[in-house]
């Protein structure tokens, strides 16, 4: 076997146990996650129990600016992905009819227009 | 005999360099489907203010349970407890704190202290799918990488109904600003207490404990005012004050609370003869 062979190899074998130290022994440590990176599942319960409180105090605004730690989609988008979602695994019918209100109270949503400089 | 190639050491180190490189910087292990017991301690604090609301809402304590189980927190109740002071401290909605402390006596207590009217629903279920064989939840729990499609095992976990005992009338929800009553005034003789130590309780009218209540404390030439909830050891409603020999407190609680006047710290004897000065406990209600 060629003397350079060995080094391939050996570079190889490196290569390996750098990996496995790195994707398995040692890996990326995420202990100060975001909820915007939780599993779906856990997503849609976090938007159901923004639903629950919505269904109650109707604080529409208060909703949004709970529902911006889930990313920057639309709010309106990410309670319908939390309601296709919930249906996927089975939410119960009061747990969908909720997050429908809050769905399609978030589509009809229009912000207050900023007032126009100059107008009286 | 063949002599060792010592040329693959060097080579070895690199290759070692380039995977841990590729694993670490390149392409790392993606926490994408991440778990609520790996959030940062910000975003828990709002999770729990999320649960503490929803319950508002629901009524729902077995559901409440779960969902603060999430998080793994080793004692939720003094958890809970310990951000209601942290909130009412940093001037957060009276609301918003009083739902916390809500929920963490009824976690404590075991007991959902609402009307029946109010429960919004009898039957639940969450459902959570997870790779995991079983529906536990801790913070060593590791986050799986795998996407959702490709979870394996569907773990349901059902909330058995909770059916609250009827009451015979039905308690109205206390009226903001409704004006406090004195309930009992209690002269306390207890040689264990802090000589002179007024205990003030301030509840609503179901029983609750009101935390972050202002209580406003006058006396000839002085006035102090304190709040209820910082020692939610004792009770969230709780705040307490060490009165003076020889003076006369008025005590009223600042959300329109009728003025209760002349209170002195009694006088009280021990088992041996000798005297001390003791204490009263004054309990407040919002009707």
């Amino acid at each position: 076997m060629p003397r350079w062979l060995y080094s391939v190899i050996a570079l190889g074998i490196g290569i390996g146990l750098g990996l496995l130290y790195g994707w398995v022994i040692n890996p990326v440590q995420f202990v100060d996650t975001t909820p915007a990176s939780m599993r779906a599942d856990y997503r849609a319960d976090y938007v159901l129990m923004i639903a629950e409180a919505f269904h109650t105090d109707q604080n529409l605004d208060l909703a949004i600016h709970r529902l911006a730690v889930l990313g920057s989609n639309p709010p309106a988008a990410i309670a319908a992905e939390a309601l296709k979602t919930g249906q996927s695994i089975g939410y119960s019918a009061n747990d969908i009819s909720l997050l429908q209100e809050l769905t399609l109270a978030l589509q009809a949503y229009q912000p207050a227009p900023a007032p126009i400089e100059g107008t009286p | 005999m063949k002599r060792f190639p010592w040329e693959v050491i060097p080579a070895l180190v690199v290759g070692i360099g380039l995977g841990l490189g590729y694993a670490w910087m390149i392409a790392p292990v993606r926490y994408i489907n991440t778990t609520p017991s790996t959030l940062s301690a910000d975003f828990k604090d709002q999770y729990r203010i999320l649960i503490a609301a929803s319950y508002a809402s629901t009524h729902d304590l077995a559901r409440a349970r779960i969902r603060i189980g999430l998080l793994g927190d080793a004692d939720p109740v003094q958890v809970l407890s310990a951000q209601a002071q942290r909130m009412l401290a940093a001037g957060q909605p009276f609301a918003a704190v009083q739902q916390v402390a809500l929920l963490a006596d009824d976690l404590k207590s075991g007991v959902v202290q609402v009307p029946p009217g109010a429960v919004a629903e009898s039957t639940v279920s969450v459902k959570l799918t997870t790779p995991t064989p079983a529906f536990t939840f801790s913070d060593t729990e590791t986050p799986q990488a795998a996407p959702i499609e490709s979870s394996t095992a569907e773990i349901v976990a059902t909330i058995t109904p909770f059916t609250p005992t009827p009451r015979p009338t039905h308690t109205p929800t206390p009226t903001a600003g409704a004006p406090f009553i004195l309930l009992s005034n209690d002269k306390v003789c207890n040689p264990n207490l802090t000589d002179g130590l007024m205990q003030v309780s301030v509840i609503d009218g179901r029983h609750h404990q009101m935390p972050g209540v202002e209580v406003i404390l006058t006396w000839d030439g002085g006035e102090e005012h304190f709040f209820t909830g910082f020692k939610p050891d004792i009770a969230n409603g709780y705040a307490d004050y060490i009165m003076q020999a020889d003076v006369t407190y008025t005590v009223r609680i600042a959300e329109s609370g009728t003025p209760v006047s002349n209170l002195t710290a009694p006088s009280c004897t021990d088992s041996s003869g000798q005297t001390y000065l003791g204490g009263i406990h004054l309990t407040f209600q919002q009707p």
